[in-house]
């Protein structure tokens, strides 16, 4: 059953995932590529100073790359199940609901997860070749907020496509927009150091949230 | 709780209304007996899929209880679940699989599951097996859905409108494969329909809604037997008033057409209290639609 849920999800979001994959992935390189021919030009000195001085982490264009893997794939995911109100179909399988939500928002998260690791591997080791590892931990501390926020932004989105009253749809969005804006104000290096564990509970208590708008669909509250 | 293992879906004082507080229907109640094939009629607005919905978990009733194979429909198990195939209204399934893709999506879930009946259905749709199920036409999605409702072996079929959307032929091999199935197999059928022909052949009973009420609630058998229609012709400027015994009394130019639950005696003796003498009073033969309009008139 379990794998047969996992099959549906991945039917549903595989071509946004290899699509989101690749974004990550190119902009990567360029990030990677943009770096080594700075060391090339002026030296690994040099790279490591605007780095300390300017607290410049030379990842800025990876910045938005987690969100919008994060809003296609839950897209991908939860407006099929909406159109035609399919959600009725996923329902009515003979499988504990609740186990039903967790597999389909697990499935979303794993991909996500995937696409950072591959994306977050991919900077830490050509760092690692570059710079000492207290910049590369830097790197990725800086990095770590945007990749909380790619789940904050799928959380939202899933929980918005699932939720079938325009109401409630706009709270959820508004709500949403206003808790992701937070990820972005602080541009800094390792501005968010003291903030990652509250943000880590706070996500894990975000699938509440799509766990409502599937009770108010049950209850026939759409529109 | 009381259990009746004949009892398949219990409906007891049923009462939904709109978001505006319009009653849909009050004090809706009737059971479906194993086995029995029960069609809920009525035009459109009058509560047929809000009852499926609700008896499937998907609204909550104003009142009333309702349960599936003793189960209250709130809180309807996986077990019971699985013992119930759901027809969604517009043949609606996962449009982004294919037809093999979607076989084994359900197969995993249903132990009874008949891949044979399935495919056997698919193989008259001259479609390939990877072929998406977006990109065909509805009669063949309903082909689809039918042929995955076959191969669950539910014993409760729940069908939300078949034939909506769906040609004269398609309908027709949806009704032919359905009846073959249901009274081979025994299968109790739940089912809703705006194209009354179509069920004539297949429902053992009706209801028949009519905006926030229940106009009968009978077999087609018995439905059939004692309701009848009846014209005669009565002068331009009469007209023939419903009463215990006229049932939605209609005229064109000269000619009044009527509905009865009486008898011949009985409809003469209305008309004569009434004060008219009818010539050519007619008794017609009736299709299950011709009762459906007699009960719920044509407008």
């Amino acid at each position: 059953m379990i794998k047969a849920l996992i099959f549906k999800e991945w039917v549903k979001t595989r071509r946004m995932f290899v699509i989101s994959l690749a974004v990550a992935v190119a902009v990567t390189i360029y990030v990677i590529l943009m770096m080594s021919r700075l060391v090339e030009l002026k030296g690994v000195g040099h790279l490591m100073m605007i780095m300390l001085l300017k607290d410049n982490s030379f990842v800025d264009s990876c910045r938005f790359i987690p969100l919008l893997a994060a809003i296609a794939i839950a897209a991908s995911q939860m407006i099929p199940e909406m159109s035609q109100r399919r959600l009725k179909l996923t329902l009515h399988l003979p499988c504990r609901r609740g186990r039903l939500m967790s597999v389909m928002l697990l499935c979303g998260v794993v991909e996500l997860t995937l696409i950072f690791i591959i994306q977050l591997a991919m900077i830490t080791v050509c760092d690692f070749v570059i710079l000492p590892s207290e910049l590369v931990a830097r790197v990725v501390l800086t990095m770590l907020p945007w990749f909380l926020a790619g789940y904050v932004a799928y959380l939202f989105v899933a929980a918005i496509c699932l939720e079938g009253t325009r109401t409630m749809k706009t709270v959820l969005s508004l709500v949403g927009i206003a808790v992701l804006f937070l990820f972005y104000l602080q541009p800094a290096m390792e501005a968010y150091n003291a903030m990652i564990l509250p943000l880590i509970v706070f996500i894990a208590v975000l699938p509440l949230l799509s766990v409502g708008s599937v009770i108010r669909f049950k209850e026939g509250l759409y529109d | 709780m009381e259990t009746d293992v004949n009892t398949v879906i219990s409906v007891k004082s049923l009462t939904q209304r709109y978001g505006n507080g319009r009653v849909i229907y009050s004090d809706l109640s009737f059971d479906v007996a194993k086995g029995r094939i029960l069609g809920l009629l009525g035009k459109n607005g009058t509560g047929k899929t809000t009852t499926i919905n609700i008896l499937m978990g998907y609204l909550k009733p104003a009142a009333g209880k309702c349960t599936i194979f003793n189960e209250p429909i709130e809180n309807l198990s996986p077990q019971t679940r699985s013992r119930i195939a759901l027809l969604i209204e517009g043949h609606v399934q996962y449009s982004f699989m294919t037809i093999e893709q979607i076989e084994k999506f359900y197969s995993a879930f249903y132990n009874r599951w008949n891949r044979a009946a399935y495919y056997e259905l698919m193989s008259k749709l001259h479609v390939s097996p990877r072929q998406h199920i977006s990109s065909m036409s509805c009669g063949q999605r309903s082909q689809v859905a039918l042929g995955l409702i076959l191969a669950q072996n539910a014993d409760l079929l729940v069908l939300d409108d078949f034939s909506l959307g769906l040609d004269p032929g398609y309908r027709r091999l949806f009704v032919d494969y359905l009846n073959d199935y249901v009274r081979s197999e025994n299968k109790t059928v739940f089912m809703t329909s705006h194209i009354i022909q179509d069920l004539e052949r297949l429902i053992d009973d009706c209801i028949i809604l009519d905006y926030g009420k229940i106009l009968t609630q009978t077999s087609v058998k018995e439905l059939m037997s004692r309701f009848s229609r009846y014209t005669c012709s009565l002068p331009e400027n009469i007209e023939l008033r419903p009463d215990d015994t006229i049932v939605n009394p209609g005229k064109i130019r000269r000619e009044t057409e009527f509905y009865t639950y009486g008898s011949r005696l009985e409809v003469e003796a209305a008309l004569t209290r009434q004060g008219l003498k009818c010539n050519n009073l007619i008794r017609h033969d009736m299709t299950l639609e011709d009762a459906f309009i007699g009960l719920t008139g044509k407008y």
